[in-house]
């Protein structure tokens, strides 16, 4: 019944750039970026309680990677994606060991702090990073097994299905983890970190993979969008983004698998009904991360859950 | 079995500040041994746990787990020796349901790695299921059996000191660390817990330190006793001997204690 509704949900979304123009779709394919990233987030600050204002910061290094690696390599999309997400991966390890020390807003402090130091490298060292004006990326272009060419990937639908298609395999992967003891630890940190040294739990390595994890998702998608916008700036990996992710986390609810994807889902789709107010968004994401912080502690999905349960 | 003790502190010390909250503390627990750790309040019973259990490094001294030092070890790796423990003020994590409670507490002692748990091979799940059924039986030992899916927040007070009991067991430890597990029980409680201490030893052949506010409940476990007063060891030995000695007396009747060592 699940399974099917699920498939039903794929199926739908998967359906959608027939239906709709191109612009849509464009608007489609972000928030599945923003999915991927907001999902990532939530391992770490959701599930492992530790909070984070760097998912940003990740999601370009994955896509500078590519950048690079295909500017000075001449490597091509499925070489780079493996290496993007590792090296985002080792950058929220590198994150994470002064992270073990702090809590709360000291460790928000020092998140925000690699998310400045991270944007002010890729905008000021021209020589490796291009700078201001950025890096070009080749298209992910065609995908052939044994010689022949399966299809290719260069049209704006294309790229949506590829992501898609990525996009399920990840939050497949991240629910098998939460399902796994990984995802109970977690929990048990986030409630009482004290309690789950005392029942022997290692939560330096529990925190530690919280942070990789959550890294090497926006890696993921950082090297995605690369291929796809054709290019990187640093402008597309701002603190601002960090914030919408956070936003979308917060306002879907955090520390459920479902929450983030809602709230990436509907953060990335409400500019576009504003009209002529869209350049106030980030004031809106503001309105309600406050709103629901004030009033829906555990965000839309946990007062759906609430009603839910009062009515049955 | 050898003589070795299960838990051997050796001079033990740890200040705050400048109060040495314990003070040159030693003692040993035995093998299948209930030893009891008494005194006021403020004496630095909790102090001892938690250099024990290693929530807190100490200031000096040497801790001997099993024949081995570890004196310099975290406290995970304690609890992976075999050392596992209550809190005072009861301690669980309370987003999670009983059963799950329980379950933390054996990842310790699962085999399968992380990556089998991932991709769910069959061995991983295999286990998974049999760690839930063994929490099944503890639960239904402690007659939690119907609250296993609860979320322990739903708990009565009792009834989470007793998960907190059972969250120790399912990791089978040597050595169980109680710290005033009768706090907050009503008598029949209490008598509850007595008796479940005593099966914890028997059938589980466990050593247990059991710090306790409640004379009775020594009385009726320990085989042997220490007392602190003011961060000193001031007595050990057999229950009946030391609630006798003028010392520990005198330091009862100095706290308001000697109803309480009377009763
Ligand atoms: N974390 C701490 N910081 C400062 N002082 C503490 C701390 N924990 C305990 N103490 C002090 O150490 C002494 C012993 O406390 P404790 O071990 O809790 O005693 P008990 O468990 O016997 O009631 C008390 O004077 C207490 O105030
Ligand atoms: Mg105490």
């Amino acid at each position: 019944m699940k399974k099917l509704a699920i498939l039903l949900v794929v199926a739908l979304v998967a359906a959608a750039p027939f239906v709709v123009g191109g612009y849509e779709t464009n608007v489609l394919m972000n928030a599945l970026l923003y999915v991927i990233l907001a999902t990532g987030l939530n391992l770490v600050a959701g599930y492992c309680g530790q909070f984070s204002f760097a998912q940003g910061a990740f999601y370009g290094i994955g896509a500078y990677t590519t950048a690079i690696l295909s500017r000075d390599l001449g490597t091509g999309f499925w070489f780079n994606f493996p290496v993007g997400i590792a090296v985002a991966g080792l950058f929220g390890l590198l994150l994470g060991i002064p992270a073990l020390r702090l809590k709360g807003h000291f460790l928000a402090i020092v998140t925000i702090a690699f998310q400045t130091i991270v944007y002010l490298t890729l905008s000021q060292w021209t020589s490796f990073t291009g700078g201001q004006t950025g890096l070009p990326v080749p298209s992910i272009g065609p995908v052939s097994l044994f010689g022949t060419t399966l299809f290719e990937i260069t049209s704006l639908r294309s790229y949506f299905w590829f992501t898609l298609v990525i996009a399920v395999i990840l939050l497949f992967a991240v629910w098998r983890l939460l399902q796994s003891r990984i995802g109970r630890e977690w929990i048990a940190i986030r409630d009482d970190e004290t309690l789950a040294s005392a029942v022997g739990l290692d939560t330096t390595r529990g925190k530690l993979t919280a942070f990789v994890g959550s890294a090497a998702l926006a890696g993921a998608a950082g090297v995605i969008t690369a291929h796809a916008m054709r290019g990187v700036t640093p402008d597309d990996f701002t603190i601002w983004i960090s914030a919408t992710v956070v936003a979308m986390m917060i306002v879907g609810g955090k520390g459920t698998f479902i929450g983030p994807i809602i709230g990436a889902v509907l953060l990335t789709s409400m500019p576009e009904f504003l009209g002529g107010f869209a350049e106030y968004k980030m004031f809106l994401f503001g309105v309600l991360l406050v709103i629901t912080v004030t009033l829906l502690p555990e965000g839309l999905i946990g007062r759906v859950r609430r009603l839910r349960e009062r009515f049955s | 079995m050898t003589s070795v003790p299960v838990l051997e502190a050796k001079n033990l010390t740890r200040r705050f500040g400048g109060v040495v909250a314990v003070n040159d503390v030693s003692l040993r627990v035995g093998r299948s041994e209930i030893v009891g750790l008494i005194g006021p309040n403020g004496s630095g019973k909790s102090t001892m746990v938690n250099l024990i259990t290693g929530e807190l490094p100490a200031d000096g001294g040497r801790l001997i787990f099993d024949g081995a030092d570890i004196s310099s070890q975290p406290s995970y790796r304690r609890a992976r020796l075999g050392m596992a423990r209550s809190f005072q003020m009861l301690r669980l994590f309370l987003s999670l349901s009983v059963e799950e409670n329980l379950l933390l507490a054996h990842h310790i002692r699962m085999k399968s790695s992380m990556f089998d748990t991932i991709i769910a091979r069959r061995s991983a799940v295999e286990e998974e299921n049999s760690v839930r059924k063994r929490a099944r039986e503890l639960l239904a030992w402690f007659d939690l059996e119907e609250f296993a899916d609860n979320p322990v927040s739903a708990l009565s007070i009792g009834q989470q000191r007793m998960v907190e009991l059972a969250r120790g067991l399912i990791s089978e430890p040597k050595l169980f660390v109680l710290d005033e597990p009768a706090a907050g029980l009503s008598p029949p409680n209490v008598d509850r817990l007595i008796t479940l201490i005593h099966r914890m030893r028997d059938e589980f052949g466990m050593s247990i330190l059991l710090v306790e506010h409640d004379m009775r409940v020594v009385r009726d476990l320990c085989d042997h006793v220490v007392v602190l007063d003011s961060g000193v060891m001031i007595a050990k030995g057999i229950p009946e001997m030391v609630v006798k000695d003028p010392v520990v007396v005198e330091a009862y009747i100095g706290s308001g204690w000697k109803r309480r060592a009377k009763a």
